[in-house]
Order: structure tokens, then sequence, then C-alpha cells
């Protein structure tokens, strides 16, 4: 069995709203699965649905071959499993040290408070409450308590919102070093350029349905259109070899090529070009496409920040 | 062993944090009984405090197994529900009944220390005497205490939010204080209403913990009353377990 993770089919409503709406994905063993979408796509709720905590009005899902549905299913899968909820949900007095100890003791394992402390950036700080902690630092805590027990399995959901570049760095360190060593990863976001760092695959949502799923290169190279070379030269005319390279248009004196090639080489072919024909460059552009162009090429909207 | 861990780190927690609250559940649990005592003691009195603090003892110790049941249990977990601890909890592999376990022994433990405080001091202020046998005071103060947790956590399954739960803990707490033997004795209602109040589980509880501790009557005596606290805390557990929900 090499999918930690089948979703089929999987609908689910909340009376006549459908935050799900009939999804299937599969997630490969040893991979980091990015669910990418604005807040209210779906994405929290398809990530309850794997770990047991919303119950599918529909499709079935399985987690490491367990069926969270169930309570024998679910029961089993809880120690595999570690999660890093959205809403940050510690005992506000509670201290670091205490909340590790307390998790530790759920999972049936020695305490790992120190190590575990140092390993989110929160060395030395055992003692703090979890009142007297900024959000970030919650987070990372939370981080903490989804990674204590070692599981095989990691459901992140929004796992960066409101951390600073610390925090952030923090935890993409972790990811990166828990995929290499083998463990699989479902992280939801709506950060395009954390989903396109970490993600082997990403699946893009919108209104609970999924539009788009590819790992992100193939998604950039499939919706993300056109790289461009811009220049703006005097005397500078595409020759036969540079028209080749894609379609040129001339908007004031300024030539745009729309090139689905390297655009990097299409680059130095256009200044060579233009140093032969002793053009002096006033300005010189390049734009590769990105996972926001083609998220906004597959949802017609851009991600911001709305709900 | 896992379990056992589960449960002592759990119920320690439990401790910590009542302590670190800012003192405030210092405040409601042990000081704030005490001066009740005092006060109604001499606010009841028909002449000699002994007598009106003799009732007033165990009638406070009861009060406190009804609001550490209702406010206590229930609040709490609307509380830990509306901040999403619960559903943090419940994705952990701990059994549910562990986490109740430790909640209800938590709260035993509280009330067991509430009550000697409160007898302790009607010894010292008032000479109050306690007749009965220890054991079968604790037993019948146990009792309670799971009855009253098994009831609260009704409020905590029910309810959605902090809010909702905090109104019904209040409009069930106060007036079954005053209408179950707890403050002012029943008896002085007329009898078919009193009579009716003694149907009340809060009624049946205060009144057999006063016997038997005060009055040093056998619980053997009360057997109907047991009986019923039985029905009602497996009433309430049942309820609960079906209608509990963690996120």
């Amino acid at each position: 069995m090499s999918d930690a993770i089948v979703v089929d089919g999987l609908v689910k409503r909340y009376g006549s709203v459908e935050a799900v709406a009939g999804i299937s994905f599969s997630v490969p063993r040893g991979t980091v699965f990015g669910l990418l979408g604005r807040n209210g796509a779906g994405k929290t709720t398809t990530l309850e649905c794997c770990i047991g905590i919303g119950r599918p009005t529909a499709g079935s899902v399985r987690v490491l071959g367990l069926d969270p549905t169930r309570p024998q299913g679910l029961a089993r899968l809880r120690p595999r499993i570690g999660v890093q909820l959205q809403a940050t949900s510690l005992p506000e007095k509670a201290n670091v040290g205490e909340v590790l100890e307390l998790y530790a003791a759920y999972y049936g394992i020695a305490p790992r408070a120190a190590e575990m402390a140092a390993r989110v950036g929160l060395d030395g700080k055992l003692t703090r409450q979890v009142a007297q902690m900024s959000g970030g630092e919650q987070q990372r805590l939370a981080l903490a308590l989804a990674l204590q027990h070692d599981p095989e399995v990691l459901f992140l959901d929004e796992p960066t919102a409101g951390m600073d570049a610390f925090g952030r760095r923090i935890l993409w360190g972790e990811v990166e070093r828990l995929r290499d060593g083998g463990k699989t990863i479902v992280l939801t976001t709506h950060y395009i350029e954390e989903a396109e760092r970490l993600s082997d695959r990403i699946c893009i949502m919108q209104r609970g349905k999924i539009v788009a799923e590819d790992a992100p290169a193939e998604l950039v190279a499939r919706y993300g259109g056109d790289a461009t070379v811009c220049i703006e030269a005097e005397g500078f005319v595409p020759d036969e070899a540079l028209q080749s390279l894609g379609t040129w248009t001339k908007t004031g004196a300024e030539w745009t090529l729309a090139t689905r090639t390297e655009p990097g080489l299409a680059l130095a072919a256009v200044v060579t070009r233009a140093n032969a024909l002793n053009a002096k460059i006033a300005s010189l552009d390049l734009h590769r496409p990105t996972l926001e162009d083609a998220f906004i090429a597959i949802t017609g909207e851009t991600i911001g920040e709305t709900e | 062993m896992n379990l056992l861990r589960m449960f002592f780190v759990q119920t320690k927690m439990h401790f910590v944090w009542y302590f670190r609250r800012d003192g405030e559940m210092i405040f409601w649990t042990l000081v704030m009984p005490v001066f009740f005592l005092v006060l109604f003691s001499y606010a009841f009195s028909d002449g000699t405090t002994s007598r009106s603090s003799a009732f007033l003892v165990p009638g406070i110790i009861g009060a406190q197994v009804l609001s550490s049941g209702f406010w206590g249990v229930g609040v709490m977990l609307a509380t830990f529900r509306e901040k999403h601890l619960l559903r943090r909890v419940y994705i952990t592999p701990m059994p549910a009944w562990v986490f109740f376990a430790s909640l209800v022994v938590y709260r035993m433990t509280l009330l067991a220390a509430q009550a000697v405080l409160l007898i302790a001091a009607g010894a010292l202020l008032f000479h109050v005497r306690l007749l009965g046998n220890p054991l079968e005071i604790l037993a019948i103060l146990l009792l309670g205490t799971a009855t009253f947790v098994s009831l609260g956590t009704i409020i905590g399954a029910v309810t959605r939010t902090t809010e909702s739960a905090n109104n019904i803990a209040s409009i069930l707490t106060v007036p079954l204080a005053f209408l179950s033997d707890a403050y002012v004795p029943i008896d002085r209602f007329p009898h078919a209403v009193s009579s009716a109040l003694r149907l009340l589980p809060s009624t049946e509880f205060i009144d057999t913990f006063r016997d038997v501790s005060i009055y040093g009557a056998p619980l053997g005596h009360y057997g109907a009353w047991i009986a019923a606290l039985f029905v009602w805390m497996i009433g309430g557990t049942v309820i609960s377990a079906r209608t509990f929900r963690w996120v």
C-alpha cells in the first residue's frame, strides 16, 4: 500500500451549506500534499474529515488504511497521526513544559519537553505560560505537540497563519526534514509561496471542489501561461530566429516576447540581437509564470486575504 | 500503565491550573464558602449560632457539590469546547473515560478539601461537632459529587457556548441551593412543598449528608435516597454520554 491517504467522493454539508462538494484525491507515502485555496474553500473541513473531527456527509476517507469515521479505525489511527489545528487550542494556564509533558502522557511516550521546545525555537521558555505567549509562539508549541510522538502522518492546518518569519522558517525546515525522513504531510494554506515551496503535489480548492491537482511546476507549466521578455531599445527589431521563440508584440517603444521556452535563454538571445544591431538598451525585463499566475488562471480570482 | 500515567498527569494538571488561576478559584471554592458559613450562622441564628451553624456546615458543603458539578464541570466543558481544547484532546489517544475520570477525581479531591475546611471552621468558630462515621461521611460526599458531576456534564454536553452554559448553571444552582435544605430548612415551607422538594436529588443528597455527618445517623438508613442518587447518577451519565460532543 503506497498511499497514506485516500479520499473518495468526500462530501460535507453543514445544513444547506456544502463545505466540501465531492472531492477525491490520494496522497502517496513520504510526500507533502498541499491543499491551497481561499478561506472557506473547504480545506479545513477536508482535513477535519481525515482526522475524525468531521463526519463526512458522503464519500469515504482512509488514512493509513484505517477509517477515521469509525471508532475502532480512529482509535488505531490516533497514535500514528500528528495534528496542528488552526485555532490555537492550548490550555492557557499551562506552561510550555507542562503541555509537552501532558501530551507525552497522552501518547504514552517519554517526555521530551526540552528537546521539543528547542526544536520549535522555544528553548529556555519551558516555564512560559501559554496565556503569556504570542500567537506565533503558541503555533510553534502546537507544532511541537503534533511532532512529539513522531507520527507517520502529519496534518497541518494553516500552520504558519499569524507566524512571523522566524516561526515560518522553523516550520518549513521541519516539514522538509520530516519529508526527507519519509513522513507523509498534509498541509492547508492560503500562502502560495508556502504551498509551492513545501508541496510535492498541490491541490487547489475552490468552493468545496478540487479545481486542479498536480506538482507545483506542472501547475505553473500548464496553467501559468507564457513567460515574457520585454525590451526597450532604440532600433531593436526581432529577427527570424527570435520570432521563432514565440509571439512578439510592440507597445510604444517596448517589444514583448511571450514564450514557452526557457525565458533566460530567450533573454540572452534578445540581448545578443540588440548588441548586434547596436541598439542601446533602455530597459530589459523578464517575467516567469508563477504559481500565483496559475492560481488566477485556474480559479479566476486572486487568493487574497478575503473571507 | 500508560493509562495510569495519562490519568495521573492529567489530574495533576487540573490542580496545577487550579492554583494558577490568579486566586480566583481559591476565592470561590475556599474563601467564599467559609464567609457564607460565618455570615449565615449569625443571620439564621435563633439565639445560639451552634445550631444554625450545624445546619449550615453540611448545607454549604452540599451547595458546593452542586456548583462543582454545574459550574466546575458543566461550564468548564463548554468553555473547553468553545476554545477548541476538547477537539485537540479528542484527536489524541487518550480514551474519553480517562479524561472524565480525571475530572471526577479532581472535583472529588477538591470537595473533600472544601469539606474539611468547612468542618474545621464550624468546629473552631461555632463548636459544631460531627457525630458520624468518617468513612460514611466520605462515601455519601463522593456519591453526591459523582451524581452532580454527571448531571453537570449534561450542561456541558448540550450547550454550545460558555455563555449559555453559564446561564443554565446559574438558573439551576442558585434556586436549588435555597430549595434543597442547603441554606434554609425546607421544613418551614408548607408540607406539600417540602415533600415535593425532597424528590430533588440535591435535597436527597444534602439531607442524607447532614443526617449522616452531623447527627451520626447510619448511612444504611437512607437506602432509598442513596438508590435514588445512583439512579440520577447513572441517568446523568447515560444522557451525557449520548449527547456529549467533542467539537
